[in-house]
């Protein structure tokens, strides 16, 4: 807008020569009102109901334009001023608040993007973590099912062995007492290698019926 | 016959007036957003119908005097 | 204040005796220059007291805020009226409007004053038509100003005929704007006062009826102004609307003005 400069104040000529212009104008006028040039003219108007007077026209003209001029420089170009450069202080004021607007909302969608790509790596984290536990979890479950199966055979065999060698020891006592019962019965010793077989043969058959 | 003659174009003056007037609250009643403009150009119309008045009172009423 | 009115009604009574049995007389050349002073008193008295409140940034006081409203007013008629362009006539239309309008006050509270006077009444008019020549020769050029009066472009045949007849008319219709903007305002200020006065009479001496004209007159005196005002905008935006269109003057305006 070109308002500031359309409404600067007047410059010095210009007031200097309005108001010669206008004095000159009061002067005569007053000249032309004392000598009452257009007395002929008034007179007629005035015989028409016009109380016309050309004297004081011309000096009202003349303090017009005194006015119009000292108006404009003492009080129309301060007031101007002030309003113009209220408008554009309102105008820049706005325009900062704009542009510190707009840095606000960089700013915003920087934090929140940066939130968002935090939140996102914090994510995978745990995910990772969450991974590594359940692949953790997931060893150990089998290392101990492992180590349990491995203590279940061990102790398997080791039973077996037990029973294994309670079977020879009972078939060794039993044979022992059958002997004993034999000689007892028969009192004769028959420790010898053909009954120990005899028995032997025996025992084998009365085992498999267990 | 002087008074009579003022009566006659005061009569006139403010049927014109009063036609203005009307013309101008029908406008505002029908578009109130354009009531600005519609008083600015009333009151240069209204301003036009009275000087007809005034330029009889000043003009004609004067030269009729004796 | 008391010393204004007392020498004012002085003033008016010499006024009365000097005029004599006349009735349609204006006032004397001492007393319309006094009045113009009690004007142009009021007038800078105003605007002193609201230039003390000028600021950059709120106006607080409450005459710089109504000198303020006075502006918006003024630049709202300028730029409704003449175009974006009409900024620069604000300082005319302001001292215009101040004198008027204040001039309008005076003479409805001290019952005399320059605005009822129709000598000063036509130095208005002079100013506003001598004003609005000068910013048409300033936006069209002399003689493009001059050729506004003749018309439109016309074959030679006729435009010897009708385009005389068109400049003439463009004359008169330039003088009666003086005419009609100073009848205009002398009627309606002084035949305010002729009627209170003739009123007045109705209530034979005891109740003064014609006085309960005031609210009227009041309205009256800003209705003129107003007036005064506009047909001076409408003036100049008839004289320089052809500036943006027509002639190739360049944008020295500094920016595109709206369709006419």
């Amino acid at each position: 807008m070109s308002q500031s400069e359309v409404n600067k104040a007047p410059s010095a000529g210009s007031i200097v020569g309005m108001i010669i212009i206008g004095a000159a104008a009061v002067v005569g006028g007053a000249i032309i009102d004392q000598q009452k040039m257009f007395h002929g003219m008034e007179d007629s108007l005035h015989h028409m109901g016009i109380p016309l007077e050309i004297g004081k026209t011309i000096a009202t003209i003349g303090v017009f334009l005194i006015m119009f001029k000292i108006l404009h420089l003492f009080f129309f170009a301060p007031l101007f001023e002030a309003i113009n450069g209220r408008t554009s202080e309102l105008e820049n004021t706005f325009g900062e608040a704009e542009s510190l607007r707009n840095e606000m909302t960089q700013l915003k969608a920087d934090y929140e993007k940066r939130i968002s790509d935090t939140e996102a790596s914090a994510r995978e984290q745990i995910q990772a973590q969450i991974k590594e536990a359940q692949d953790l979890k997931k060893d150990l479950m089998a290392d101990a099912q492992r180590k349990a199966e491995e203590y279940k055979q061990q102790a398997i065999a080791e039973i077996d062995a037990e029973k294994r060698k309670a079977l020879v020891d009972l078939r060794i006592h039993v044979t022992n007492l059958s002997l004993q019962a034999t000689e007892k019965i028969l009192s004769e010793n028959v420790d010898n290698d053909r009954n120990r077989k005899l028995i032997d043969e025996f025992l084998s058959t009365v085992e498999v019926k267990n | 016959m002087l008074p009579f003659a003022l009566g006659l174009s005061a009569l006139g003056c403010g049927i014109g007036l009063g036609l203005i007037g009307y013309g101008a609250m029908q406008g505002m009643a029908r578009q109130p957003e354009a009531i600005g403009k519609l008083q600015t150009a009333m009151l240069i119309a209204l301003a036009f119908v009275e000087l007809v008045f005034l330029l009889t009172v000043f003009v004609g009423a004067g030269a009729f005097k004796p | 204040m008391e010393f204004l009115v007392n020498s004012t009604w002085l003033m008016a009574s010499e006024e009365v005796a000097e005029a004599g049995a006349e009735a349609a007389h204006g006032l004397s050349f001492a007393g319309l220059m006094f009045y113009i002073a009690v004007t142009l008193l009021v007038v800078v008295g105003f605007l002193a007291v609201a230039k003390t409140g000028l600021n950059t940034r709120f106006f607080k006081k409450p005459t710089t805020q109504l000198l303020e409203q006075l502006y918006v007013f003024i630049e709202g008629l300028c730029v409704n009226i003449i175009g974006p362009h009409g900024r620069k006539y604000i300082p005319m239309l302001l001292t215009l409007w101040l004198m008027i309008f204040t001039g309008n006050l005076v003479a409805l509270i001290l019952h005399a004053g320059p605005t009822a006077d129709l000598s000063f009444n036509l130095a208005m008019a002079l100013i506003a038509v001598g004003y609005v020549q000068y910013e048409g020769m300033r936006a069209n050029g002399v003689l493009g100003h001059f050729s506004h009066f003749a018309g439109p472009r016309l074959p030679i045949a006729m435009a010897l005929i009708i385009t005389p007849m068109i400049f003439i008319i463009e004359i008169i219709s330039e003088t009666m704007k003086n005419v009609s903007l100073s009848l205009r305002l002398y009627g309606n200020i002084h035949g305010g006062h002729e009627a209170v006065v003739a009123m007045n009479k109705l209530g034979g001496g005891w109740v003064p009826v014609g006085d309960f004209l005031f609210p009227i007159k009041l309205l009256t005196c800003v209705v003129q102004a107003l007036i005064f005002c506009l047909l001076f905008a409408v003036y100049l935006s008839l004289v320089t609307h052809h500036h943006d269109e027509g002639h190739d003057h360049g944008n020295d305006e500094g920016h595109a003005a709206p369709a006419h």
